[in-house]
């Protein structure tokens, strides 16, 4: 049964100098018709079901005009909503109002997540981001009075030329939000983006994990669970929209890029916005069998620290997880955990996890 | 039937790049062999490998007719390869004729290569036949180059004959020089019958087909043939000639050039060089300057996937079906498994194999560095010929090691002498001397250790002289030295496809820089890797590979998954070029690594 949404906005007023997302400038009219063929899009494919959670992510969703936003409600209204449910909304400090945030509030948004992505004024600008974190303060102080109490913030780290006083700095005005999720990323620099056509190096590998572990540390000390490679959160705030993918349970995936699983059918949506508005949304499917469900199941359930449930593995496939691929030797390597209910990646190499990955492709 | 006069066998000679190719295409035309249209360019080269790489590899020969002062002419263009791995052939179808031209680019002059395909002619009491090729160029300079050929052999000006293959320009020219100048073939229809194989091919229909030259009397189609240096006899089904299209014919007879095939099963069975005669008009004496084929360079070739074993023994005989100089046996080795001893005539012809295997077979390799036939001699007084590092004895077992060595010719504008002679210093040389061909150009000799020269020596030459030097070798035996195995250990294991043979006042050095490279080479694992050099039990030099410290976490943003799945597709399949050695991932590039003696840079 499907009971999570994604959709995506691919607008933006700025364009990051990392982001290889799918995006582009925001624009009024293009904007509305694009909503339009969301709305086609949803109709058409949406069975029913009642959602529990629901993420909007982009983009910049807070780009959005209020007319736009008010448009874009209007056809949330097409999912039935469970009650007990989860409804995320991405904001940028810069774009995000009063007005608007109290629009998402009338139509049941929980969860706001804020793409803070720094404090520091310089890092700001070499990302591309036209905000500080003054403004950030300010942004979140509002949030909280309009009754939000489920915020994410998004740090990235591992910029050329800081340090690890910088990343603390970072971690210590973060914690002073007093908000519950926090989600990291380590830069990385894509061929396609400003940062890559400026060929941009990434930071040494030793620094790099060294400022994962400040990071790991310094949230577990303030209260937050380590719960995914790159997540923390506090108890009951995880999010509950990304442990549906890394479940590997499925979802609907809307808009422009966006991806989705449904029906075991892992699908993707063009990235041309021509075809998007002419109607054409599916660029491509990969039908699952058996085992790619397996490997996807590994590949996603190893980034949660808690790893794979093993009984739940065993109810899904009706095998046993230490018995498939060469599971076992990577348990005598100590790569991975095995206990009566888990398996999981050894901590040690949770953050080099890929190359305990790559043995679940075929 | 044409007369034995209207006959001119011909070959033409040229460094890499001159414009053989082109000239024969040319050529081709001019005697209407192939037509304008549906001419592909360079028809002689028929392997896409050899196209790509601007070279010829197997020798074909073409039969051309010619219309000339009321006369038939019968032309025979015999092709040549044209690199040094292959000078034995080039000298068998140079005996094949009876003349030859000699190509020289007008604006590069002579080079190391002509020079030497130039003295086998020579050798073989050829006429021939100089021509300055690339004349449209802007940069040719064909004073000087005429000036070259007039100082260096000795031609008279006007003997030279001036071409632009690219622009069909002198062809018709050079073509009734060859009519004029070459000698008709020599020997009698009447005497017993002599064929002289310059080279084989291999059809899956017919079996091995001979490439011969009748040097006396004839063969048909029925008759039962006998090569002389087996004496293995075999029934002939069909003789003719290349146009280049297949011509069958009745007979082929003195003077000659075509094919032949019977009951010939594999070019193994046919060696370049070799006597074919007729029982019945046999032949008392085989025709001069047969050697049987010897390979010089050794290397062991594994799967990467340890399952396709079988499937690359069944490629390297199919190879071998058509490529009489390669051989192989089976070879285990502890780090790559079971895989194949492979012996090849030099070091293009093994990149040659090898890319044939990946390309034609689909089958990706590992292959080891290569390595010298090593003359051992034992403490109980036994000698044994050792072809690769791991079948080396004990050392307490040895009292010496001798190994081959080469004598250069390296052509070269005078201005490199310098950079040349530390190229050739570094490499173990000893030096000969220095042949001054004028007063810008020279020729140096030195003895150098085969082994210096199968990794890197040619390339470095080329970068050390913009390009200009040129160079080849001629085997002149062995010499003692004081010898030594080097391990190199991944994780405290000896791998033994990385041992190498190195001199000992040289191993200190290498051993630092093998390991230096590996550590730059192999990737980071998961745990600390010490990459060490040994001389028996003693470490030389160690380097540390730190352990992988980060990954690329695709972020999964927006449910994206497919994209983290292609990323690990993508990392895993870079893998699949590397292998296991014992718990450490290597790649490919390791295996050649191993004997550089130059530290490679970081990115």
């Amino acid at each position: 049964m499907t009971t999570s949404v994604y959709i995506h906005l691919p607008f933006c007023e700025h364009i990051c100098t990392y982001c290889d997302f799918c995006k582009m400038f925001y624009n009024e009219e293009l904007c509305s018709k694009y909503l339009d063929s969301l709305e086609i899009e949803i109709k058409n494919n949406y069975q029913g079901e009642k959602i529990k959670t629901l993420y909007i992510g982009g983009g910049t969703p807070s780009s959005l005009s209020i007319d736009n936003l008010k448009k874009l409600m209007k056809i949330i209204k097409i999912f039935q909503i469970d009650k007990d449910y989860e409804f995320t909304f991405e904001v940028n400090p810069e774009n995000i109002t009063k007005e608007k945030l109290l629009l998402l509030k009338e139509n049941g948004v929980n969860r706001i997540s804020m793409g803070v992505e720094s404090t520091s004024l310089k890092h700001l600008k070499y990302l591309g981001r036209f905000h500080d974190f003054k403004l950030v303060k300010e942004k979140i102080k509002l949030i909280k009075e309009l009754g939000f109490s489920n915020i994410n913030v998004d740090l990235i780290y591992a910029l050329p030329h800081e340090t690890i006083n910088d990343l603390k700095k970072d971690l210590d005005n973060l914690l002073s939000l007093d908000i519950n999720h926090i989600s990291t990323y380590s830069l990385e620099i894509h061929n396609n983006t400003i940062l890559g056509i400026k060929k941009e190096k990434n930071i040494s590998e030793e620094l790099d994990r060294e400022m994962y572990e400040v990071i790991t540390n310094t949230l577990k000390n303030n209260g937050f669970q380590h719960y995914e490679i790159s997540n923390f959160g506090k108890d009951n705030y995880y999010s509950r929209h990304n442990l549906v993918y890394w479940h590997n349970e499925e979802y609907y995936g809307f808009g422009l890029g966006a991806s989705g699983y449904y029906n075991n059918i892992r699908y993707d949506n063009t990235k041309s916005i021509n075809s998007y508005l002419n109607g054409r949304y599916i660029l491509s499917k990969e039908i699952l069998s058996k085992k790619d469900k397996i490997s996807y199941e590994l590949i996603l359930g190893l980034r949660l620290t808690k790893g794979i449930n093993k009984q739940d593995f065993f109810n899904k496939y009706h095998e046993d997880i230490e018995g498939l691929y060469n599971i076992k030797e990577l348990i005598d390597k100590e790569y991975l955990i095995l206990d009566n209910e888990y398996l999981k990646v050894n901590e040690k190499y949770l953050y080099v996890e890929n190359n305990i990955l790559e043995n679940f492709i075929d | 039937m044409i007369k034995q006069e209207n006959i001119r066998n011909f070959s033409i000679i040229a460094h890499i790049d001159h414009g053989k190719s082109t000239l024969a295409d040319r050529i081709l035309e001019i005697t209407n062999a192939v037509s304008l249209h549906d001419s592909k360019n360079q028809m002689l080269d028929s392997m896409d490998i050899e196209r790509e790489r601007g070279i010829t590899i197997k020798l074909n020969a073409v039969e051309l007719n010619y219309h000339y002062n009321n006369e038939d002419y019968i032309l025979n263009l015999i092709d040549t390869p044209g690199h040094v791995d292959f000078s034995y052939e080039v000298s068998r179808s140079l005996a094949a004729t009876e003349g030859a031209i000699l190509v020289v680019d007008a604006a590069q002059g002579i080079e190391a290569q002509t020079l030497a395909n130039l003295f086998l002619a020579l050798d073989n009491n050829l006429k021939i036949i100089p021509v300055i090729n690339k004349i449209d160029l802007p940069n040719a300079d064909v004073d000087k180059v005429t000036k070259e050929l007039v100082d260096t052999f000795g031609f008279n000006e006007d003997e030279i004959i001036l071409t632009s293959a690219k622009n069909g320009v002198g062809i018709q020219e050079l073509v009734e020089a060859i009519i004029e100048r070459i000698p008709s073939p020599k020997g009698s229809i009447n005497n017993p019958t002599q064929g002289l194989i310059f080279d084989s091919l291999y059809d899956s229909y017919k079996g091995a087909i001979i490439m011969l030259r009748l040097m006396n009397g004839e063969i048909k189609a029925g008759d039962k043939i006998k090569l002389m240096s087996t004496n293995a006899i075999y029934d002939v089904t069909e003789v003719g000639v290349y146009t280049p299209n297949i011509k069958k014919k009745d007979k082929l007879v003195c003077g000659e050039t075509g094919y032949l095939w019977g009951s010939i099963k594999s070019v193994s069975d046919v060696q370049v060089g070799d006597t074919v005669t007729v029982i019945g008009k046999e032949a008392t004496s085989m025709l001069p300057g047969y050697k049987p084929m010897k390979q010089v360079v050794f290397a062991g070739i594994y799967p990467t996937e340890t399952n396709k074993y079988n499937e690359l023994r069944d490629a390297l005989e199919k190879l071998k079906l058509n490529d009489a100089s390669l051989s192989f046996e089976p070879e285990t080795s502890h780090a790559l498994g079971f895989g194949f001893r492979c012996g090849f005539l030099g070091l293009l012809h093994m990149e040659i194999v090898e890319e044939r295997v990946m390309r034609e077979f689909k089958i990706d390799l590992i292959a080891t560095s290569p390595s010298v036939i090593y003359d051992v001699k034992l403490t109980n007084g036994e000698n044994i010929m050792i072809d690769s590092p791991q079948k080396m004895p004990d050392r307490v077992n040895i009292a010496s090691i001798s190994e081959p060595y080469i004598k250069t010719n390296i052509f070269t504008p005078s201005e490199y002498i310098g950079s040349i002679m530390e190229l050739c210093q570094n490499k173990r040389g000893n030096y000969l001397n220095l042949e001054y061909i004028d007063s810008k150009r020279v020729i140096i000799h030195y003895e150098l250790p085969l082994s210096e020269i199968v990794y890197d020596f040619f390339d470095k030459l080329k970068s050390s002289t913009k390009g200009y030097a040129s160079f080849d070798y001629e085997l002149i035996g062995y010499k003692e030295n004081d010898l030594v195995k080097m391990d190199i250990l991944l994780n405290g294991e000896i791998i033994d496809a990385l041992s190498t043979i190195v001199h000992k006042d040289f191993a200190y050095q290498r051993g630092k820089v093998v390991v230096e490279n590996l550590k730059k080479l192999i990737p980071r694992q998961m745990f600390v890797v010490p990459v060490q050099a040994a001389i028996g039990s003693k470490i030389i030099a160690r380097a540390d590979i730190k352990a992988l410290r980060k990954d690329v976490l695709a972020k999964c943003y927006g449910g994206d998954v497919s994209r983290k799945k292609k990323l690990l597709e993508k990392q895993k399949e870079g893998k699949k070029r590397m292998k296991n050695l014992g718990s450490v991932v290597v790649p490919q590039e390791a295996f050649l690594t191993v004997l550089s003696n130059e530290e490679i840079s970081d990115n």
